[in-house]
């Protein structure tokens, strides 16, 4: 039998690229009606000032920096920009471009904004161009690759380096960090064999670590922030459950009013690439991003722990990778594992640093979902100790703290697991 | 673009290591260099009861070509033998064609320069 295989996007079920670019401005347009709601235009355009002008090492929440209006502006509208550009570059839609919109989105919350994250996408396009080739095969990199961007603040608005030098000097480490990330990123991944959802992280912090080693010697040690806001927990829970409810409402009617499919993103293991669009579809992977939605801000109210900047950036970054790896069965074993550890370590399961580690830990979930949730569990445990240890090789400038952990927690583990498998081939 | 030729020689290795996971033995592999691009041409034997992996085969190999998607996560071509990275073959290639018989396969694959 002979199958002449037509090259498409399967399982689509009529859904247009527009509808679909369509589909993700909405939620993006949605936090910039939300930022309007609870703060008047006076306290937004002051609030994306202070948000501009500051620093962003980790950990800056953007709510306790610039009022929770103005951070849910920055985030809808660099989204926005980002959708925009996509769609001009006639990016094909796919899971990719979901996690890479969402990623944004989260870290929007708490890092990337409407000033800093362009040096980092210039640095790109400049790689592409010198390359001869389009900038728009380098656009996920450019994308996920704004992780970066405080290294570019942290020197401009440095209060010990003189303004002449400042200056020039962090939009020129921003150019090149993205000038040197499309070699670096793709390089990395066999490191961890695509287990760490996070890539760009990993590559970030070893960029951020090269970096800051040299910033060292030089004197300059860039300062960690400690911003993180408390008490807005049921006005953030009510706006983020209805965002996650409407996300399965809107993918349940685009389902054809079925579920179908859902069920089948979950036997997955979400190594990368599993890009969920691609493989079962938009509508059920939009069900998808909605559960792991609820279940992560669940998490974080089960344990007690503040719904923020920073929280909000690792809920949407679940959400995202819901399109591209992420699924119930594969990232709460990390959970558990993260839970596990706060019975028997020195932290409590509530401490910022820990709440984060179980939200963006989730880039270990392949490990569950390929070797059994038994493995997943023990990723969460031992990642929730990685992460608190290597910020400081950055210094705080990798927003991806946790990619960059996972890793070195995959790095680790994956070989150790496939030594000891029995159905190798 | 860079490492032209290694990407071809990634998507041979992944198909290999594919056919491997299908209780392949005999694998005969055509690489073949033209003016306007690459022609692949993997036959191999098969364990009938793995036939499952076939509908995978031909769902992912349908997958159209995605350079954004290419440049980023080439390298993950080949690279596991514990999971497929099918899909990403279907995104660095233009044609894809299949012959398959009771216990064989032929694969063959375009990509453009």
């Amino acid at each position: 039998m002979k199958i002449n295989l037509k090259k498409n996007m399967p399982n689509e079920n009529n859904i247009s690229n527009n509808t679909k670019f369509l589909i993700i401005t909405f939620y993006a347009f949605s936090l910039v009606i939300f930022g309007f709601l609870v703060d008047t235009p006076k306290e937004i355009f002051y609030g994306i000032y202070n948000i501009l002008m500051q620093p962003d090492t980790l950990i800056t929440d953007y709510i306790g920096l610039g009022g929770m209006g103005a951070a849910f502006v920055n985030s809808g509208l660099l989204t926005l920009i980002f959708i925009y550009m996509l769609y001009k570059l006639k990016i094909t839609f796919n899971g990719t471009t979901v996690a890479s919109l969402l990623l944004i989105m989260g870290f929007a919350f708490f890092g990337k904004n409407l000033f800093n994250v362009w040096f980092i996408v210039i640095g790109v396009y400049l790689y592409a161009k010198v390359q001869k080739d389009k900038f728009s095969k380098y656009i996920y990199i450019a994308l996920f690759g704004t992780a970066l961007a405080p290294m570019v603040t942290e020197i401009m608005f440095s209060t010990v380096i003189p303004i002449f030098i400042r200056v020039p000097l962090g939009v020129l480490v921003g150019i090149a960090t993205g000038f040197i990330l499309p070699p670096l990123s793709s390089y990395l991944l066999r490191v961890h064999q695509g287990f760490d959802l996070y890539n760009i992280g990993f590559t970030a912090g070893i960029i951020g670590t090269g970096f800051v080693s040299i910033f060292k010697s030089y004197g300059f040690l860039p300062s960690p922030r400690m911003i993180w806001t408390t008490g807005n927990n049921v006005i953030l829970s009510v706006f983020f459950f209805l965002l996650f409810v409407s996300m399965i409402i809107v993918g349940f009617v685009f389902n054809n009013r079925t579920f179908k499919n859902v069920k089948n993103i979950m036997k997955y293991p979400g190594r990368l690439i599993t890009d969920f669009v691609i493989l079962e579809g938009f509508a059920p992977t939009l069900i998808n991003m909605g559960i792991n939605g609820i279940i992560a801000t669940l998490y974080i109210l089960l344990v007690n722990g503040e719904l923020n900047g920073p929280t909000i950036g690792g809920i949407f970054t679940v959400v995202g990778f819901g399109a591209f790896g992420k699924h119930p069965r594969n990232i709460l074993p990390i959970f558990l594992g993260v839970y596990l550890g706060s019975l028997t370590k020195t932290w409590y399961i509530n401490d910022p640093a820990i709440l984060l580690a179980a939200l963006f830990g989730t880039a270990l979930a392949p490990i569950a979902g390929e070797f059994g949730w038994q493995y997943g569990v023990i990723a969460g445990f031992i990642h929730s100790s990685v992460v608190l240890n290597v910020g400081v090789l950055h210094g705080g400038l990798n927003l991806y703290n946790n990619g960059f952990a996972a890793g070195i927690v995959a790095a680790i583990l994956i070989p150790i697991i496939e030594a000891f498998r029995k159905d190798e081939i | 673009m860079k490492h032209i030729k290694k990407r071809i020689a990634k998507i041979v290795d992944e198909l290999v290591t594919y056919f491997f996971s299908m209780g392949a033995t005999d694998i005969s592999i055509n690489v073949k260099e033209e003016k306007g691009f690459f022609k692949i041409i993997l036959a191999t034997n098969y364990l009938k009861k793995d036939e499952e992996k076939i509908n995978k085969l031909i769902k992912y190999l349908k997958c159209a070509k995605q350079e954004e998607m290419e440049e980023y996560y080439w390298e993950l071509t080949g690279d596991s033998d514990v999971d497929e990275e099918l899909i990403l073959v279907g995104m660095m290639t233009d044609e894809a064609e299949l012959d398959i018989e009771e216990d064989k396969i032929e694969v063959k694959l375009i990509r453009y320069k």
